[in-house]
């Protein structure tokens, strides 16, 4: 109880909100710059944390991480530029509503949502610890093989008009996530001998280049013909109850899928993301909204990515293992500080325990805040020239690809991303499921293969693993749904059109649709 | 109104331009000679990315080489390749020792792996500054009590229980091969990615036992839930007085995974010298003492005779553990 009191003194000091303002400052600014992301601005911060007691220390970087994660939106509404991997997803959907014109209205249903899904995860944080890292424990290789399967699925419904185009797409991810040394043998694959690809392909060096670098293209080549856009006005950050109505079940949705997942060390907020959308989608009366701008595509992928956070925590607290590769950083400050986080924690240093708990929460809320400030600055830039902002994507891209391992090695790839990604939206080929095959790749192959070495080389893993089954069945059912709901349509529309016909009246087979 | 924005553009594009040759050329290295070394910052060349304990000891070691030393230090994080990325960054500059690679003892496996296209004489091993043993480990609940028990169990169960650790040939798994020749049994070995997914592997039963650093189990060692059956340090290391080693049960298996410095070669002595002469200063300090504690680390302090001479052995024992695992030719 005294921890409790004593953290929140710690939090509602001078000190301690100042860290909470400026590490949601720093963490919307890194997070919106391409190739910055959480993880590399917490090791920015290290340096600066020797001097500050350990609770202070973790506020700053919780504010950090947790902005950061909602910076990563601004870039992708605004330039098509994910400012971090986990806000792939968010692409798709705000940068399409960005192109509306409705650029302010997208950052604000970002930031909600960002907002709602880090309270939401870090509440869960605050409550759950225990029985969900036991749940955590529960994944075995053969686990997080069919967890990756069933985020696979959703392929489907990232195509766009075409499966087999979107098949092809996906394939070509899964292909180039097997670049680098192999997970099980240890020795390099497909490298063509570059060592520097000897970790895979540069996530978001395909990122970057297939997203922003290909969009910049498109607007230049557009340029003299297209019609200019039209520009809306910049100014309301909040959002409005008719968007709150339709958006809170699916920040709840995304915020659980974050949370869940964020709590599995390897999945976390890039993957999430997806899975979150994918859900929404699902759920949504209007899937056909998807792609074209849906308030709910963005809020489902920021609501998740913002919950992986009090989710990756999970493990650290109750288990002193960290949960991604952003919080083994806070480890090493901790360790800093002659801390080692584990349950053993809650005796030994309670106020910091509690000061991370309540931190998580209220630094969703300061971002806020702080995100409030920043968006009608940031919304401004939609009124630019295209030209302006064709050449500020190149440049955010450029400096975003050699900020990953300081190598121009990745720039050049990234350049070749872009001209591929150019090609693939000229041919009408979709790029999300590149960019989603390419994140789960790795995790599917990797550790199927550990899997069976395990079980010596029996398949049958895979189905007495209650929580690989319980995943490969889902992924059936989300296969299985939409066919069997386009069949139903289908039927149900003919039986219509049958009775209608018989009734004497018009077929009205269209309307029925919608 | 097209023109103005066209060549608002084409300004644009060239300003940028513009600024991303000037940052090359400011990258560039100037090249300079040793008479009173450092005549300018130092570069510690850190060869993961930022976080790890690897680049946790560089940092320290920076702040220290400026608290103590007086040196202005820069760290640049060049992950990548197995490290290799870190060590051509060092050889492509000059053998002036303003750029010092900050490694692991991974070095040795990485040449043995082909991984890292270069040898141990292309470099100056300078000094090992920490290392950190692997251990064997099991749950609580598990009937194994001693490396004993262990090895009895493979014996009578070839590949009876699932044992693994991080990475596929890597340190660890050498330690248990090690174990497998003096104990004459045959175990698998089951991959992982990360250290912490080992600690899980074990605490979700994914796993039966595992070959690792104690540190990465800490709080699960320290409260009993995970019990260490030995460990590969010549003595009972000072952090877990409790552990029994793999030597006082009857088996040699002794050896650490060390992180330190090192130079190109080439590098003159009397830069050498006074990069030694301020490791020296580092290592005596108070600072330095307590980060090895807090951290859990041995110091093993060779120097570079003695550190050129175990990367050597140790090059050459896990080659031949790599051919008889498979994973070289």
């Amino acid at each position: 109880m005294d921890g409790i009191i004593q953290s929140l003194e710690v939090i509602f000091s001078l000190w301690g909100l100042a860290m909470l303002v400026i590490g949601a400052l720093l963490g919307i600014v890194i997070g919106a710059l391409p190739g910055l992301g959480p993880s590399i601005g917490l090791s920015l911060l290290i340096p600066f944390t020797y001097n500050l007691g350990p609770e202070l220390s973790m506020l700053l970087m919780i504010s950090l991480y947790t902005s950061a994660e909602y910076g990563g939106s601004i870039s992708a509404i605004l330039l098509s530029t994910p400012g971090t991997a986990a806000a792939a997803a968010t692409v798709i959907d705000g940068y399409a509503m960005a192109r509306k014109g409705k650029a302010n209205e997208a950052i604000s249903i970002s930031l909600t949502a960002s907002t709602v899904g880090g309270v939401l995860g870090g509440l869960a944080l605050l409550l759950l610890a225990m029985p969900l890292a036991k749940l955590a424990l529960q994944f075995g290789p053969a686990g997080y093989f069919a967890v990756g399967l069933f985020g696979l699925c959703s392929v489907a419904a990232l195509s766009g008009g075409s499966l087999m185009k979107g098949l092809i797409c996906a394939a070509f991810g899964l292909a180039l996530a097997t670049v680098g040394i192999d997970p099980i043998a240890g020795t390099p694959r497909f490298t063509l001998g570059m060592y520097q690809l000897y970790e895979g392909v540069p996530f978001l060096a395909a990122l970057i280049g297939l997203f922003a670098v290909s969009e910049a293209m498109v607007m230049l080549e557009n340029r003299a013909t297209a019609a200019p856009i039209i520009k809306d006005k910049v100014g309301h950050v909040f959002m409005s109850m008719a968007l709150w109505k339709k958006t809170w079940r699916t920040m709840l949705s995304g915020s659980v899928i974050g949370t869940l997942l964020g709590i599995l060390p390897g999945v976390g907020g890039n993957i999430a993301c997806w899975v979150a959308r994918d859900y929404a989608r699902a759920r949504d009366p209007h899937p056909e909204e998807y792609g074209h701008g849906s308030a709910n595509g963005i809020a489902a992928p920021e609501a998740a990515n913002n919950a992986t956070v009090g989710g990756a925590l999970v493990p650290l607290l109750a288990l002193g293992v960290p949960g991604s590769p952003t919080t083994a950083i806070m480890v090493g400050a901790l360790i800093m500080h002659g801390l080692h986080p584990g349950p053993q924690l809650f005796t030994d240093a309670p106020t910091l325990v509690y000061a991370i708990l309540f931190g998580v929460i209220i630094a969703s809320l300061v971002q806020y805040i702080a995100g409030s400030l920043f968006l009608p600055i940031m919304a401004k830039t939609v009124l630019l020239p295209d030209a302006v902002i064709a050449v500020g994507i190149m440049a955010f891209a450029v400096l975003g690809a050699f900020a990953i391992r300081n190598l121009m090695f990745d720039v050049y790839l990234m350049l070749g991303f872009g001209v591929i990604g150019y090609l693939m939206k000229k041919l009408d080929f979709p790029v999300p499921p590149v960019i989603l095959a390419m994140v789960l790749g790795y995790l599917i192959e990797s550790n199927y293969r550990t899997a069976l070495v395990s079980s010596q080389g029996d398949h049958m893993i895979f189905v007495t693993d209650p929580i690989s089954l319980l995943f490969l069945v889902l992924s059936v059912v989300s296969l299985a749904v939409p066919l069997w709901r386009g069949f139903r349509k289908r039927s149900l529309g003919r039986a219509i059109q049958k009775t209608e016909a018989a009734a004497g009246g018009a077929p009205s087979l269209k309307s029925m649709e919608e | 109104m097209k023109m103005t924005r066209r060549s608002l553009g084409s300004r644009l594009i060239t300003a940028a331009l513009c600024a991303t040759l000037g940052l090359s050329t400011a990258m560039m290295p100037v090249a300079a000679t040793a008479a009173g070394f450092p005549e300018k910052s130092v570069t510690l060349v850190v060869w993961s990315g930022a976080g790890g304990a690897l680049d946790t000891y560089g940092r320290k070691l920076a702040e220290l080489l400026e608290k103590q030393v007086g040196w202005s230090v820069k760290v640049d994080n060049r992950p990548g390749g197995s490290g290799a990325v870190g060590v051509s960054q060092i050889m492509n500059q000059p053998a002036d020792g303003y750029n010092i690679l900050v490694l692991t003892g991974t070095l040795t496996f990485g040449i043995a792996q082909g991984l890292i296209p270069f040898k141990i004489d292309d470099l100056r091993l300078l000094r090992a500054m920490q290392s950190e043993p692997s251990s064997l480990a099991v749950l609580a609940d598990s009937p194994l009590k001693s490396v004993d028990d262990f090895v009895k169990y493979m014996k009578e169960n070839p590949n009876g229980l699932k044992v693994g650790g991080h990475a596929p040939g890597g340190f660890h798994q050498y330690m248990l091969y090690q174990l497998m020749k003096q104990g004459g049994f045959e175990s698998g070995w089951i991959p992982h990615d990360a250290s912490g997914k080992v600690t899980l592997g074990l605490l979700g039963k994914h796993l039966d036992a595992a070959m690792m650093t104690p540190s990465t189990g800490l709080s699960q060692v320290k409260s009993g839930e995970i019990r260490l059956l030995g460990v590969s340090t010549p003595e009972r290391t000072e952090f877990l007085p409790d552990t029994p080693t793999f030597k006082e049960q009857g088996y040699n298996l002794e050896d650490s995974i060390w992180r330190g410095i090192a130079v190109k070669a080439g590098t003159p002595d009397d830069t050498v010298n006074a990069i030694q002469a301020a490791i020296d200063k580092v290592t005596a300090s108070e600072d330095w003492k307590k980060f090895q504690t807090e951290q859990l680390q041995d110091s093993p302090d060779w120097k570079e005779e003695e550190f050129t001479k175990r990367a050597k052995g140790e090059l050459e024992s896990q080659t031949e553990f790599l051919k008889a695992s498979g994973y070289i030719k």
